[in-house]
């Protein structure tokens, strides 16, 4: 029988609502479901999945490419390859996706966004999300598949029957890589997930001495200054004031982005504020499918022009 | 340490507009300016500043046409050792492909390692996949996303890992092995024009990539480029730019967030 595998992101005890994409996508394709999680106990949707696999291994070694590769080396035994295994496009999902690749020598695609079951063609990003591929297997033969968080969860159907239940345990563990611990983020003077309005600036803002004028733009304004990642990774602002994937996930009122083009794993963090203002000078930043309204001008200029105003 | 690096050059279309050409056939990159892939130069300053602290040598390594040898100068400028660029004239968009020629090159040419350093992904095609593939191939532990190396030592190194909205987990991985730098993991040296001309004396030693890529058959292909797919879309404020503020004041009163 036929079957899709998906692997289960979990963390310190969490189902990850990303794995509901994972399901998605499964169910789109039509196939028959086999999910992979350790042996713990997990809230979530059962009835959306056909079959459970639950692996004997504490949860912070599940996620380790080589432990992985050996459980889905398991899997096959038993039940045969799989159709396709599908991750989301998160750290460990893609870490763990393309080490899969390497070691069945099976073709993958990250960052899926959309299919056309039609066509099979698989929808992929490129150039942070200025232009998509559209991606197509060369033979027909079993697949990996990262996918975008939020693009497949509503496709997830109810199951008429309960799922079964399945145990592996004999499956190697490997010692070449061992988590140590969680490190916590330090705590910071600014929680940025409380505030009301957000200035957020990115990569448009060009070098570092241009960042205080929109700290004072923001005193003006009575916001709270963020960052997208490039801003953070250049140190211009405290990692704390990161807004994104791997940052925070905010809801302001008002989220007003200047020099921020969209690359999705900032519009992730971002996307459910009731409003988004952007500012960019470039008409077709990825950013303007998002936000409510949009500027299109020299951030700095406009920057400049608010503060005279509020001066005056 | 022998530590290689994986660099890439790439079009530098952040601040650019891009075009598909022939009916989706192409992206019309002639006029943009090229660079090191930026995740890259995490990669070479993280591997450069462990061989200063450690001892070592770094070598860069790059799969491109001949002009992918300013990647390799920049990587040199930084403080690698040398360069070596495996040439090949088509874009390699799988990146098994490209995976699978840089194992087969390191296999061939008994090249010696005791780490291979990548970047997280490259700008172009955010695929993410090259370091994890070639770790596979090479049995070797890999991690990805890494935002810091805490401690080194003969055959084993602990390293940090991003994982999602600011949390890390601090992991022992056994040498050698292949790590994915994330960026913001350092500080890249800058390294100026002359820096850069003065690598030219260093040698690089080209390859054709078509004595390693025998056994690589491509699994997958691009059917087509797309522009992005419309979602809503804003209202755009029209006007002079003193015009265009006010409205955008207003719209912050409106919201309940200024007076």
């Amino acid at each position: 029988m036929s079957y899709a595998l998906i692997i289960g992101e979990v963390r310190k005890g969490v189902f990850e609502e990303r794995n509901l994409d994972s399901i998605g996508i499964c169910a789109l394709l039509q196939k028959e479901t086999r999910l992979l999680i350790p042996d713990n106990t997990y809230a979530m949707d059962e009835r959306l999945i056909d079959t459970i696999v639950k692996a004997k291994i504490a949860e912070d070694m599940f996620l380790n490419p080589i432990n992985l590769a050996n459980m889905v080396e398991h899997l096959i035994e038993l039940h045969g390859n799989p159709d396709c295994i599908i991750l989301t496009n998160s750290s460990s999902g893609t870490e763990f996706a393309s080490y899969l690749s390497g070691m069945l020598g099976l073709p993958i695609i990250t960052d899926v966004s959309d299919l056309d079951k039609e066509r099979r063609v698989f929808l992929k990003s490129y150039y942070s999300d200025k232009l998509f591929g559209e991606f197509a297997l060369v033979e027909q033969r079993p697949f990996i598949l990262t996918v975008r968080g939020g693009s497949f969860k509503e496709h997830c159907v109810e199951k008429v029957n309960s799922p079964k239940i399945e145990y592996i345990d004999n499956f190697a563990v490997n010692d070449s890589r061992v988590f140590l611990e969680y490190v916590e983020e330090e705590k910071s003077e600014v929680d940025i997930t409380k505030a009301d309005f957000i200035l957020s600036i990115g990569r448009g803002v060009g070098n570092k001495d241009e960042v205080s004028g929109y700290g004072e733009l923001a005193e003006f304004l009575k916001a709270v200054l963020s960052g997208s990642r490039p801003v953070i990774d250049k140190m211009w602002l405290p990692k704390a004031r990161q807004v994104g994937t791997s940052g925070k996930t905010v809801k302001p009122k008002v989220y007003l982005a200047m020099g921020i083009s969209g690359a999705f794993q900032h519009i992730a963090g971002m996307k459910d504020s009731d409003c988004i203002i952007a500012v960019n000078k470039d008409a077709n930043a990825p950013i303007f499918q998002y936000a409510h309204y949009g500027i299109i001008a020299d951030m700095h200029k406009v920057r400049d022009q608010l503060k005279e105003i509020l001066k005056g | 340490m022998n530590i290689l690096v994986l660099v890439k050059r790439v079009a530098a279309t952040q601040e650019e507009n891009l075009h598909i050409t022939g009916d989706g056939k192409e992206v019309d990159l002639s006029k943009l300016p090229f660079t090191m892939n930026d995740w890259d130069t995490y990669a070479v300053e993280e591997a450069i500043s462990i061989i200063e602290k450690v001892g070592g040598l770094v070598t860069a390594i790059s799969i491109g046409d001949a002009e992918s040898d300013e990647v390799l100068r920049r990587a040199i400028a930084m403080g690698a050792k040398e360069g070596l660029l495996i040439e090949v004239e088509d874009i390699l968009h799988d990146p098994f492909v490209r995976a699978s020629l840089i194992h087969n090159f390191l296999k061939k040419e008994n090249i010696v390692f005791d780490a291979i350093f990548t970047g997280v992904q490259s700008e172009d095609d955010q695929f993410a996949s090259v370091g994890g593939i070639l770790a596979a191939l090479l049995k070797l532990p890999f991690a990805s996303m890494v935002a810091g190396i805490d401690q080194i030592e003969h055959d084993v190194m602990v390293i940090r890992r991003e994982l999602e909205g600011g949390l890390q987990e601090r992991v022992k991985i056994t040498l050698p092995c292949v790590l994915a730098i994330q960026s913001g993991a350092n500080e890249p040296r800058y390294v100026s024009i002359m820096g850069i001309r003065k690598a030219l004396k260093v040698e690089r030693k080209i390859f054709k990539g078509d004595a390693y890529g025998a056994d690589t058959k491509t699994m997958i292909g691009i059917m087509k480029w797309v522009y992005p797919p419309k979602k809503g879309g804003a209202t755009i404020l029209t006007g002079e730019l003193n015009e265009v503020c006010k409205e955008l004041l207003e719209i912050l009163q409106t919201k309940g967030v200024h007076q």
